[in-house]
């Protein structure tokens, strides 16, 4: 297949037939689920002619002509945008950059998991997108002549390149390893951001879980969780009581807690998925002694920002809106807990819209519990966590934000077995669930997620821990230190029977650190506590 | 004078374009921030390991500190000998690299006929048996130049043929992108035919005297043919995605590697207070950006 071919009629482009071989134990086969069947009414409804998957559900098919027509005009009226310095200012230079000098060295396809995982299909190769947009561009602004086929511009702009290329965009994690090894410097991670754009900011097309219960719902009502102020304080008392059955100890969680040196913002969605997580940060905080709050203020306490994956303008608002939270609860910086992209959208993005008293200033909790470790504040005993213990390093934290070390430094204090993945750190993996796709669950779009965008984490994971994978009496932990990181690996361990197979668990880097205090007479995780007497 | 002229005016076309196209990309708006680690810059070693300033326990507190020479040298690394394709891609670096060692070596050739020119006018002379100094010019321009012709002929060529015999490789590469290589291939091609006639390049060092003094250049029907290639590429590639010389330095210097916080009373500071007051004249359509525009189309 060539770019050329990707507006051509047919039912479906390519088929995943050959995905990249897992290792031993999943070598055998039978040990992986088949893809699902696709629905008729999904393929008529929505685009399933890229690839048989969907996931980008408000990219409905146009219905008649005028319909096509207009979501054609759309679409290059928005392309058209991208490079106006009036209507795209923050990414002109580095879109003009990625978009003009691409050498076509393929240099990039062999670093992306995602093409690596689907066994090398053509059309996830990082150049087949942006090759597609720029040809695209290249017809469009010569009108197909003889000019415009000489410099690449010769493809069919039809709906149905549009619809294919709105999916196209969402089978990539952005996660920006592609360009980490391109001699230009280039980045095809951008341009598949910027084609997200032009659907959500000029069309309106983006997935639901993205924006219409994603960015538009947090704006309306603080979080894409919806949990009102009451809500969130009943969750706050629970995970109070939830602490002293745990560990025996009563702790008095601050919240809106004025002047206090530290903001603490955990992505909302701890509280209901994994409240083990912001209930280890409060054992951390109040044992360390720190003078810290929540903030129960509308938007003040759920970190996320989904803009950073599809929207500058959502993303925008909601960075805006959460720093003058904090602003107003008069903390001196704002900590972010276990959440790669906010980190990302917090610390890095945001730092270009905020000046002077506004730009409160915002860390990483990595380095900061690396020192309380250091400094050792908390008594604490690695042998409690005396099991193979693997890391994944966020994307956004990693390769995004140079945090490497402080995850490290603590994990050599408090896990005697750790071992890396490889690759790791800054040359990390993606976990599969970047740039949304943790959350978007719609028709079949899982199976993409699990099966492909997740395949090499799953492989690093298994390699990682090939010493000891079939010893099912032995625990083995992965910790994924950011909230999208653990969704997408709590998938692919349910999705594999990984958990209850081969006892393969995952978590927070937070729940290690408490496991390992010696004040708690009681494992802090939970699949230790069968075991109890095996461990202690 | 012809010729002449038209030299002069290819390599002010060369720089000028070039130079301008610099321009065009350093007067674009302020971008958002969109590094990728590794940074070079960043120091105490955190520039190898792909470190950065947000390990440090309330980084905006600690003294901003930037390791300029880490920086240099990376860039060196993918300037000079195009690292990032030798990490990743041996095969295909050995003949990418051939193409460009070939022009950097042919940009010290003509440093080394101009230089020899030099000699030439102020009394000397540049040949094998001309002393140690006319000696040296005239081996180092000869090596120079053989090498480089010799290397961006097969770079070239190579690259052409690459491209067109890999099912991958070709599947990308537009009619345009073959162009440019054939292109590059005919003028080292041409100037391999001029040099076989002198193998010494003395006729470059005349063309080089004739410019110095601006006088005409006596040229057969090859040399011709050859200076108005070589001018016409000259004029050619700043105009095309064969400037990446200049889009490498910003793609990595402005972009992937400009790493700036944002920090109070800082220049960077000012820069985006500047560029937060700009109020943009157009927006995008979509309801949930331009609301009133939604709802007056409706
Ligand atoms: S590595 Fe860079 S130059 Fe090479 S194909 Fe990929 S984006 Fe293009
Ligand atoms: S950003 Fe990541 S997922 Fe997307 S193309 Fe590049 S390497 Fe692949």
């Amino acid at each position: 297949m060539k770019p050329q071919d990707f507006g051509k009629p047919s039912e479906q482009l390519f088929k995943l037939d050959k995905l990249m071989p897992l290792p031993a134990p999943y070598d055998k086969p039978g040990m992986e689920p088949d893809f699902k069947e696709l629905r008729d009414s999904w393929k008529e409804g929505y685009c399933s002619t890229l690839d048989g998957f969907v996931g980008n559900d408000t990219l409905v098919r146009p219905k008649t002509k005028e319909e096509e027509d207009e979501m054609v005009k759309k679409f290059l009226s928005g392309l058209e945008k991208l490079f106006s310095d009036e209507t795209n200012r923050v990414y002109l230079q580095p879109l003009a950059l990625s978009f003009e000098y691409c050498a076509k060295c393929n240099t990039c396809s062999e670093a992306c998991h995602v093409f690596k995982a689907s066994g090398g299909v053509e059309a996830y190769r990082p150049i087949f997108r942006s090759e597609v947009l720029r040809s695209i561009y290249r017809k469009h602004k010569q009108g197909g002549s003889l000019i415009s086929r000489f410099i690449g511009g010769d493809i069919d702009i039809n709906y149905e390149t549009v619809m294919r290329l709105g999916e196209l965009a969402y089978r990539c994690n952005l996660c920006r390893r592609c360009a980490q090894t391109c001699p230009l410097g280039l980045d095809n991670g951008l341009l598949t951001r910027e084609i997200r754009k032009i659907f959500s900011m000029e069309m309106g097309i983006a997935p639901k879980p993205l924006h219409e219960s994603g960015t538009v719902k947090q704006l309306e009502t603080g979080s894409s969780t919806g949990i009102t102020k009451e809500a969130f304080m009943d969750l706050i008392e629970f995970m109070e009581e939830d602490i002293e059955e745990r560990t025996g100890k009563k702790y008095k969680v601050p919240v809106d807690k004025k002047g206090a040196d530290i903001l603490l913002v955990h992505n909302a969605g701890e509280y209901m998925a994994w409240p083990e997580n912001p209930a280890a940060f409060t054992i951390i905080f109040e044992e360390a002694g720190l003078d810290w709050t929540l903030s129960s203020d509308m938007i003040g306490y759920d970190n996320v920002n989904y803009g950073l994956f599809y929207d500058d303008a959502q993303g925008r608002k909601i960075g805006a809106a959460q720093l003058k939270a904090a602003k107003e609860l008069g903390v001196r910086r704002i900590v972010q807990a276990e959440c790669g992209h906010a980190h990302k959208a917090s610390l890095v993005s945001m730092d270009r819209i905020m000046v002077g008293e506004d730009n409160i200033p915002r860390e990483s909790f990595l380095p900061l519990l690396a020192d309380l470790i250091k400094k050792n504040v908390f008594k604490l005993d690695p042998t409690r966590n005396n099991f193979p213990v693997t890391l994944h390093d966020p994307c956004n934290m990693a390769r995004m934000m140079g945090i490497i070390k402080p995850q490290r430094e603590i994990l050599k204090a408090i896990a005697p077995q750790f071992r890396e993945m490889t690759p790791h750190g800054v040359n990390n993996y993606c976990c599969g669930g970047g740039s949304g796709f943790a959350i978007m669950n719609s028709f079949n779009f899982t199976d993409f997620r699990n099966k492909v965008s997740s395949r090499m984490k799953f492989k690093q994971i298994l390699e990682a821990f090939q010493d000891s994978i079939e010893d099912v009496e032995t625990p083995k932990y992965v910790v994924a230190p950011c909230s999208n990181c653990k969704g997408a690996i709590r998938d692919i361990l349910a999705y594999y029977q990984a958990t209850a197979k081969f006892n393969v668990h995952y978590g927070g880097l937070v729940e290690l650190v408490v496991n390992a205090m010696v004040d708690l007479d009681k494992p802090f995780l939970e699949f230790l506590l069968d075991d109890e007497d095996m461990m202690f | 004078m012809f010729l002449t002229v038209f030299i002069y005016l290819s390599i002010i076309a060369f720089v000028g374009l070039s130079l301008y196209k610099a321009y065009q990309f350093s007067k674009m708006p302020m971008h958002g921030r969109w590094e990728l680690y590794p940074v070079p810059k960043e120091p105490d070693g955190k520039g190898h390991y792909g470190g950065s300033y947000y390990e440090d326990l309330e980084w905006w507190n600690k003294p901003r500190r930037v390791s300029y020479v880490g920086e240099l040298v990376d860039m060196a690394k993918e300037m000079l000998f195009i690292k990032n394709l030798f990490v990743n891609q041996r095969r295909q670096w050995w003949i990418c690299y051939a193409m460009h060692l070939g022009i950097y070596l042919l940009v010290l050739w003509a440093v080394m006929l101009l230089v020899g020119a030099i000699t030439i006018l102020s009394g000397g002379a540049v040949a094998a048996d001309a002393g140690s100094w006319g000696a040296l010019v005239y081996y180092v321009t000869f090596l120079s130049g053989a090498a480089g012709a010799i290397l961006l002929a097969v770079g070239s060529i190579g690259m052409y043929l690459k491209r067109s015999f890999s099912e991958t490789l070709n599947k990308y590469t537009t009619p345009l992108e073959y162009f440019n290589l054939f292109f590059l291939f005919v003028v080292a091609l041409s100037g391999i035919i001029v040099w076989a006639g002198d193998i010494g390049f003395n006729y470059g060092r005349e063309i080089m005297v004739a410019l110095l003094t601006f006088s005409p250049i006596q040229a057969d029907l090859a040399l011709t043919v050859h200076i108005l290639l070589l001018g016409a590429v000259m004029i050619y590639i700043p105009q095309t995605k064969m400037s990446h010389y200049v889009g490498k330095y910003f793609a990595f210097h402005k972009v992937l590697w400009e790493n700036e916080p944002n920090l109070r009373n800082s220049k960077m500071e000012r820069i985006v207070k500047e560029a937060l007051s700009y109020k943009p004249k157009a927006s995008w359509s979509a309801p949930h950006i331009n609301p009133g525009a939604a709802a007056k189309k409706d």
